[in-house]
């Protein structure tokens, strides 16, 4: 079954002008730029694009669209690796990015209400003077609102969380225009259903987010960070395990493998050994960082490590880090005129090595280049493929791959997406992962958007 | 007369919510109805007592998560997970005395009621709630369908966040069958900071200055004269004053050193005392059981505000309501106890709440007045539409505990 969207009509574009008078376009390149990502996923572009200003605006676009049946996709910064933003039925294309105020810092109950087109460096530098910061950072400095509809997560999940233990509220504009706030600003929402936690993570298919209450934390008193290497990858992750199940709060913990560390040196003309690598991020008091490096020094030289190397000095920790940052564009060095193209499953931590293991096998008799990085604190890990996206053939083994990564970490009790979700590009996974939660979905997404016009074809298709 | 419904395996309770789905025969949901007292009372003819889904499946202390069948009693779990010197992070509170009377040893709370009610204790503001632990489940929907959704990964974005959803829902959606959750090392040590006289507006302050700390501060709570003098640890009840306490968790040194700092931090606040590991123990335990309030059956109000206006919320109330009080959460929740009065005295507490963008439960009051006063924060009319919708989505013929969260629903 399919429930098919109309398309957009001249008539309905004059109403929209109605709405948000020259803040819209038909320009092909707009509409272009807003149904591509950065992958390989066929672009979609949407009939137009509108750039409303208010939640009252998108709550009269929402009503028009849903009175003629045509589907609506709200757009953050279009980070989204999953093909989550193409309009497969055209449609209206609702982009936030002029939606890019801070509403609202409460510095004394350590929260902050944000219109959902800040995006989260936005938002850091806006709170630059008030000892507080937001730490959810995906790799690209996406939307908040994109952020909540896609549950991102970053590298310091392991002691923040991701979007979904840090949105307290949200307001949101309903499939029939309905504006809606999910709660109250008290932390603890027992008036109901989790409302604000079934549309984070629902990219867009249930509603579209205009503003985002969010958790702000203490800008810790020190920061240490440290590096080690390992002489392989169970040593590596084994020391991350211990880690965690000792109960160090460690705020950061990524896994960098060998063909990583040697894109890096090259990249950087650094001389790491090309060697499994951990890269650590402590916080807390000045104390406490000394306290929880010396105890991972130890768990590490358990686990065979080479030398642990730490620093709490700001230029010090940022060049160890660097290395984790340039990840990405020193894969893309590896071979010049390729894209990345990166998975995303994730195990139970206790499967993490022997699922790693197991890939980069797959990765050398397949033939492909690609590095791999890992949160190893949560058992997900990226293998980024560099692929000529236009050679179809190549293509087509970079995805057949993936399938296999897949249905490995699903055999480990594992999930085809720790951080990315689902968009279009996974639907297929999903249901090999989740069987008969996606009829439960499905009468979900029904329930809430009973002519399917919310960014149609993502999550569960109709 | 109720008709009592005891499924041994989930085959059993598939059969049996596919016979209500099928009849149009409501169920009340039962573990071991530890909670029966917190919500609207299910009146209806059929129980679905859940008690023989017991067990826990698979716990391997290393890979930090556990799977436990539905209706496998708290103490059960606890006593596994101590052995490990492991624990659930968000400490979920024993309500056996709250509702059972004083007397009441223990509350036979189990794992499938502790995340269905999404209680959290006095760790909630560091660790997160119930329902962030809980990784995933099995269950059978009002539509009388099996599935499952999340499983043992920490992480995973793979469409609605159906384990949040069932997570306070008190089992008005679905009944879960079997839960995966995590499970945390337990520290080492625990010690508490104790500040002396505060009175409530400063201990809003000394707490949030604890908070906002780098102390890693594990819990927040403020006991004016009256709740501390319930206590059973000497220290708290003899003060002879009212009680602000922060606890600290972690390894031995790194505890005395946060501690130091805390004394220090908040020495203008109070005079300074000290709890160890045992009576520290004993301390967070009354709280996250609400026992410095359980004495009698005087209704019981928990109301949740933004952390540093609980005081202002309680001022507001002051003279008008009586009654006593203690503040756990930084100020973010306040637990009122106080004598009978009509309709609960829900119209002023609410509206006392609601001009600080909280929201109030009854959390213990008897049955009639349950059924009479919202027990819930009333939603707004969209919001009340949407749960209508989600509730219709995973049971439409309205047979899993038709009415314990809201009337009609
Ligand atoms: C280099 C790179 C690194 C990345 N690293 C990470 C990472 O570490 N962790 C991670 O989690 N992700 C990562 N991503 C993926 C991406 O950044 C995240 O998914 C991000 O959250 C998307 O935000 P966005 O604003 O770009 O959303 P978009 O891509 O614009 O939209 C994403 C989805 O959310 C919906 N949406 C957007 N805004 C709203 C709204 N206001 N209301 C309702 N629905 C909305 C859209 O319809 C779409 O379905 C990375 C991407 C890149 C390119």
């Amino acid at each position: 079954m399919t429930v098919a969207c109309k398309r957009v009509n001249d008539n309905l574009i004059e109403a929209l002008r109605g709405i948000v008078g020259d803040r819209l376009s038909t320009a092909v390149a707009v509409r272009d730029q807003h149904g591509r990502d950065e992958t390989y996923h066929t672009p979609h572009p949407p009939d137009v694009v509108v750039f409303p200003d208010t939640t009252d605006e998108i709550s009269r676009i929402v009503t028009l669209c849903a009175q003629r049946e045509v589907a609506v996709i709200p757009f953050g910064t279009g980070t989204s690796l999953e093909g989550h933003i193409a309009a497969l039925q055209g449609g209206v294309c609702i982009d936030l990015n002029r939606m890019n105020g801070v509403i609202r810092v409460n510095a004394e109950d350590m929260d902050v209400v944000v219109q959902a087109g800040v995006t989260r460096k936005q938002l850091n530098e806006h709170l630059r003077d008030t000892g507080l910061f937001f730490p959810v950072d995906p790799g690209a400095d996406a939307s908040l609102g994109g952020m909540a509809a896609t549950r991102a997560s970053g590298t310091n999940t392991v002691r923040y969380g991701t979007m979904r233990e840090n949105v307290l509220a949200l307001t949101v504009v309903l499939a029939d225009g309905r504006v809606i706030q999910t709660s109250r600003r008290a932390r603890k929402s027992a008036a109901g259903y989790d409302l604000t936690r079934l549309f984070v993570g629902s990219e867009g298919t249930l509603g579209v987010i205009t503003e985002v209450t969010l958790r702000l934390y203490g800008i810790p008193e020190a920061i240490s960070a440290a590096i080690c290497t390992f002489p392989d990858l169970e040593s590596a992750v084994d020391t991350a395990i211990r880690t965690i199940q000792t109960g160090v709060p460690v705020a950061r913990i990524e896994l960098l493998d060998e063909v990583q560390m040697e894109a890096i040196n090259k990249y950087s003309n650094l001389a790491y050994p090309v060697q499994p690598t951990l890269l650590f991020e402590f916080h807390g008091n000045n104390a406490g960082v000394v306290e929880q490096a010396e105890t991972v020094e130890a768990i590490a030289a358990e686990f065979g490590a080479a030398a642990f190397q730490w620093e709490t000095k700001t230029e010090d920790r940022n060049r160890l880090w660097q290395a984790r940052h340039d990840a990405y564009y020193a894969c893309l060095a590896l071979r010049p005129g390729c894209k990345g193209f990166s998975t995303d499953v994730c195990v139970p931590i206790s499967r993490l090595a022997e699922c790693i293991n197991e890939t980069r096998l797959d990765i050398n008799e397949t033939g492909l280049v690609a590095p791999i990085v890992g949160h190893v604190g949560d058992g997900n890990f990226h293998v980024i493929v560099l692929m000529d996206f236009d050679d179809a053939a190549e293509v087509a083994r970079a995805k057949a791959f993936n399938e296999r990564l897949v249905a490995r970490a699903l055999a480990m009790d594992g999930t085809c997406t720790g951080e990315h979700g689902v968009g279009h590009g996974k639907i297929e996974f999903l249901t090999a992962e989740h069987g008969d939660a996606i009829s439960v979905m499905r009468a979900l997404k029904m329930a809430l958007d009973p002519f399917n016009i919310m960014n149609p074809g993502k999550i569960v298709s109709l | 007369m109720t008709e009592t419904l005891k499924p041994d395996t989930a085959d059993q309770v598939l059969d049996a919510i596919k016979w209500a789905a099928g009849e149009g025969m409501p169920l009340a949901v039962r573990g071991q109805g530890s909670k029966e007292g917190f919500g609207r009372v299910v009146d209806v003819p059929h129980c679905l007592d859940l008690t023989g889904l017991s067990g826990i499946k698979a716990y391997e202390p290393s890979e930090l998560f556990m799977t436990a069948m539905a209706a496998t009693p708290m103490a059960e779990i606890e006593a596994a997970l101590r052995q490990n010197n492991q624990h659930m992070a968000f400490e979920p509170p024993d309500l056996g005395r709250l509702y059972g009377g004083g007397n009441a040893k223990e509350s036979g709370a189990t794992i499938g009621g502790a995340i269905a009610c999404n209680l959290a204790g006095p760790r909630r503001i560091q660790a997160g709630a119930a329902r962030d632990h809980f990784l995933g489940f099995n269950a059978v929907s009002g539509r009388g369908e099996v599935f499952k959704s999340g499983g043992t990964v920490v992480k995973n974005v793979t469409g609605f966040d159906l384990s949040k959803l069932l997570a306070g829902s008190f089992g008005t959606l679905a009944v879960m069958t079997e839960l995966t959750f995590k499970v945390m090392p337990a520290a080492e040590k625990t010690r508490t900071v104790l500040v002396l006289g505060a009175d409530d507006s400063n201990a809003m302050k000394a707490m949030a200055a604890a908070l906002g700390s780098s102390n890693e501060v594990s819990a927040a709570a403020h006991l004016p004269i009256a709740a501390a003098a319930f206590s059973n640890v000497s220290y708290v009840s003899g003060a002879g004053k009212s009680v602000t306490a922060v606890r600290v968790e972690g390894p031995g040194p790194s505890v005395e050193h946060r501690c130091r700092a805390l004394a220090e931090l908040l020495k203008g606040y109070g005079a300074i005392e000290e709890l160890h590991s045992e009576n520290s123990g004993t301390l967070w335990r009354e709280i996250r059981d609400v026992r410095l309030l359980a004495d009698g059956d005087n209704l019981i109000w928990r109301l949740s505000v933004p952390p540093a206006n609980g005081g202002d919320v309680v001022a507001r109330l002051g003279a008008e309501i009586g009654g006593r009080v203690f503040y756990d959460w930084g100020g973010g929740l306040v637990w009122l106890s106080m004598g009978a009065r009509p309709h609960a005295g829900h119209e002023i507490i609410r509206a006392a709440v609601a001009a600080h963008g909280g929201h109030a439960t009854l959390f213990r009051a008897a049955a009639d007045v349950r059924a009479q006063v919202p027990v819930f924060e009333p939603q707004s009319d969209a919001l009340r539409d949407l749960s209508v919708r989600v509730k219709q989505a995973f049971d439409p013929k309205s047979v899993l505990n038709p009415g314990r969260m809201v009337e009609g629903v």
